[in-house]
């Protein structure tokens, strides 16, 4: 077993840091105060080929690794989560399906502006009340599909050139005709609604989306008919292993803050980093978090590799994702008062990271994902 | 075609460094390597000629084998090649012995117009590399260069010196080499696909027994400690009286003799 990681893998990860250190984490407090989109820095990552990383060439993608991929958010996430999860929403809830399950001339069409930043991709699964099946309609009319209904929790809606909606064929019950279809932003039918006021990762926008008549061509189905479950689960596997990239990068960023402030907060006569107690928080903090990192790295390595990957990137982002929650509240713990003043880092990672074990699968689903995989059930 | 070479070294980060409080020992079991920052101003420089007059760039380091992960760094940030010098003894080199290397692998093998380094390294920074080959080398050199021009039709630069005084500008025939000043340039972040694209470019491998000759240091180090900063509490007033005691406080410590 090879733990290093490559010679490219190496360079790709300092020279994020040094992204993050000269643009991201200079505004990063501005893009969670103020809920501020940083176009910016989104622009100047699809500079740096960073929007479609584990992409092919021929699709505009930077013909890289999933691998690579996860260094990156997890990196950008250490800076600001808000521009991480811009990133990994992009690449695994837009691409991953266009990427999967799309005809080539879809992906030529729809993928390639994705991977290059020109445009920003958004996922519609979620819906006002019914979990994971869809009542958001797509009825069959001469050459065209018409969409009806709303979809919740869009992430990015307000910025997206492109939506993945998963919408039913026919209004009969059941997922059976559950179907994933590419739609461009601006159709005439779709409206986005007004973001709503976050927690956390303040810079990203998350709104509905209202469709109402909306007319998409038939070429803009995504796989087959009635496939829309299967592009969900794809996707959502995908991202999971993203999310916990997001998480570990909210993760190792509250231990960077800890182990820096503890050396600096000099009470009772000795800095507090001398203290057992503070010691063994810190050491806490970096065990899981090295756990969650080889966890996140090795579902991606599992995704490089084509093998199944359901149940390790599920493992993967439920681990990371409690590290987070927890060691970012044990960061504001360490920083004491100082903790929960605005613009101090650790209380905005106290903050983003509680919808790391809510997004892209529940901590609950992620659970069962895992006892539905675990060898001997 | 201009033909540039731009040097760079390979150096422990410093941030990496820890230091044992009772021996003052270095520990570098943990650390990592880096491109010296200076020589990346001086990469970029090299990478600003190219395209502004299309220069054909290659990297140039000394280095013992074990240091190869250098190349696809340097790589990714622009030059077309690399010549990779090196011999497992190539490890804590002199300046002397560096500038002496590198002369020996460019006589008469590889042309140049130009040769650009980094003011220093940001280990030893000595600033002895560059003039040190120019002279072996026999060609001009300015150092401390913090605006460049390549006059194309009369194969000449014209170099601004930042000096303590105010900024000298010489006009140097090529071939020549110059050493460069951080605020000569912001060094680009390579992109993605200019990391993947470096494991393309070819380098050029040169040995020691390629080099014949040896190179002998000068210097013998006997120890390296780091240094520390007591704080000896010690207050001191600006009258009279008080500066004898300040005089006497400095000499037992032999920060004066």
């Amino acid at each position: 077993m090879d733990f290093e990681m490559t010679e490219e893998q190496e360079l790709v990860k300092a020279n994020i840091k040094e992204f993050c250190e000269k643009y991201v984490e200079p505004i990063a407090d501005q893009v969670d105060q103020e809920a501020r989109f940083p176009a910016e820095n989104i622009k100047r990552l699809a500079e740096q080929d960073m929007l479609g990383i584990p992409y092919p060439e021929e699709y505009g993608g930077a013909g890289s690794d999933y691998l690579t991929y996860i260094i990156t958010i997890e990196e950008l996430s250490r800076a600001c989560a808000a521009t991480g999860f811009i990133v990994e929403a992009n690449t695994s809830l837009a691409c991953n399906p266009i990427y999967k399950y799309g005809s080539d001339a879809q992906k030529k069409k729809y993928l390639a502006p994705l991977c290059k930043g020109d445009i920003l991709g958004a996922f519609a699964l979620d819906e006002r009340g019914v979990g994971d099946d869809a009542a958001v309609t797509a009825i069959s009319d001469g050459n065209e599909y018409v969409l009806n209904g709303v979809k919740t929790f869009v992430w990015n809606a307000a910025n997206a050139g492109l939506f993945i909606v998963f919408a039913r064929i026919d209004k009969s019950s059941g997922t059976g005709g559950v179907s994933a279809f590419i739609v461009p932003a601006g159709l005439p039918g779709i409206e986005v609604g007004k973001d709503v006021k976050k927690m956390g990762l303040r810079g990203v926008p998350s709104s509905e989306i209202l469709l109402k008549d909306c007319r998409i061509p038939k070429d803009n189905l995504l796989g087959q008919e009635g496939q829309g479950p299967a592009i969900a689960g794809t996707a959502l596997d995908a991202s999971r292993i993203g999310i916990a990239a997001l998480a570990l990068g909210i993760a190792q960023s509250a231990l960077d803050e800890s182990i820096r402030y503890s050396k600096e907060r000099v009470q009772f006569g000795q800095p507090i980093c001398n203290f057992q107690a503070i010691q063994w928080m810190l050491a806490n903090m970096a065990t899981e978090i090295e756990v969650s990192r080889y966890l996140a790295y090795y579902a991606a390595w599992c995704y490089d590799q084509d093998m199944p990957h359901s149940k390790e990137a599920a493992m993967a982002k439920l681990m990371a994702s409690e590290t987070a929650v927890r060691y970012s509240d044990s960061a504001v713990q360490i920083h004491g008062g100082m903790g929960t003043i605005k613009g101090q880092k650790v209380e905005r990672l106290y903050r983003d990271a509680k919808i790391t074990q809510i997004h892209g699968g529940t901590s609950v689903f992620t659970k069962m994902v895992i006892a539905d995989n675990v060898p001997g059930w | 075609m201009l033909k540039i070479l731009t040097c760079f070294k390979w150096v422990v980060d410093e941030a990496d460094i820890r230091i044992d409080a009772g021996s003052r020992r270095l520990i570098l079991d943990r650390v990592s390597y880096k491109i010296s920052p200076y020589d990346r101003n001086g990469v970029e420089e090299a990478m600003h000629l190219q395209e502004l007059h299309g220069a054909a760039v290659a990297a140039v380091t000394v280095a013992p084998p074990t240091a190869k992960s250098c190349l696809k760094d340097v790589l990714s940030r622009g030059p077309d090649k690399a010549y990779f010098i090196n011999d497992p003894s190539f490890t804590d080199l002199e300046p002397s012995q560096t500038s002496a290397v590198i002369a020996a692998a460019i006589h008469g093998d590889i042309e140049f117009d130009l040769i650009i380094c980094g003011e220093g390294s940001s280990d030893l920074y000595t600033q002895q590399v560059g003039p040190v080959l120019a002279e072996k080398l026999g060609i001009p050199c300015a150092t401390y260069v913090n605006k460049l021009t390549y006059i194309e039709n009369e194969n000449r630069i014209v170099a601004e010196r930042k000096l303590d005084d105010g900024i000298e500008a010489v006009s140097i025939p090529l071939p020549a080499l110059i050493t460069v000043l951080p605020d000569i340039n912001t060094p680009r972040i390579p992109s993605l696909k200019q990391v993947l694209g470096a494991a393309k470019k070819p380098v050029e491998n040169i040995t020691l027994d390629k080099l014949g000759q040896s190179f002998h240091p000068c210097l013998q180090t006997i120890g390296v400690l780091g240094a520390t900063m007591e704080r000896r509490h010690l207050m001191f007033g600006a009258q009279p009286e008080e500066i004898g005691s300040l005089i006497s406080a400095l000499l037992k410590d032999g920060v004066i003799a």
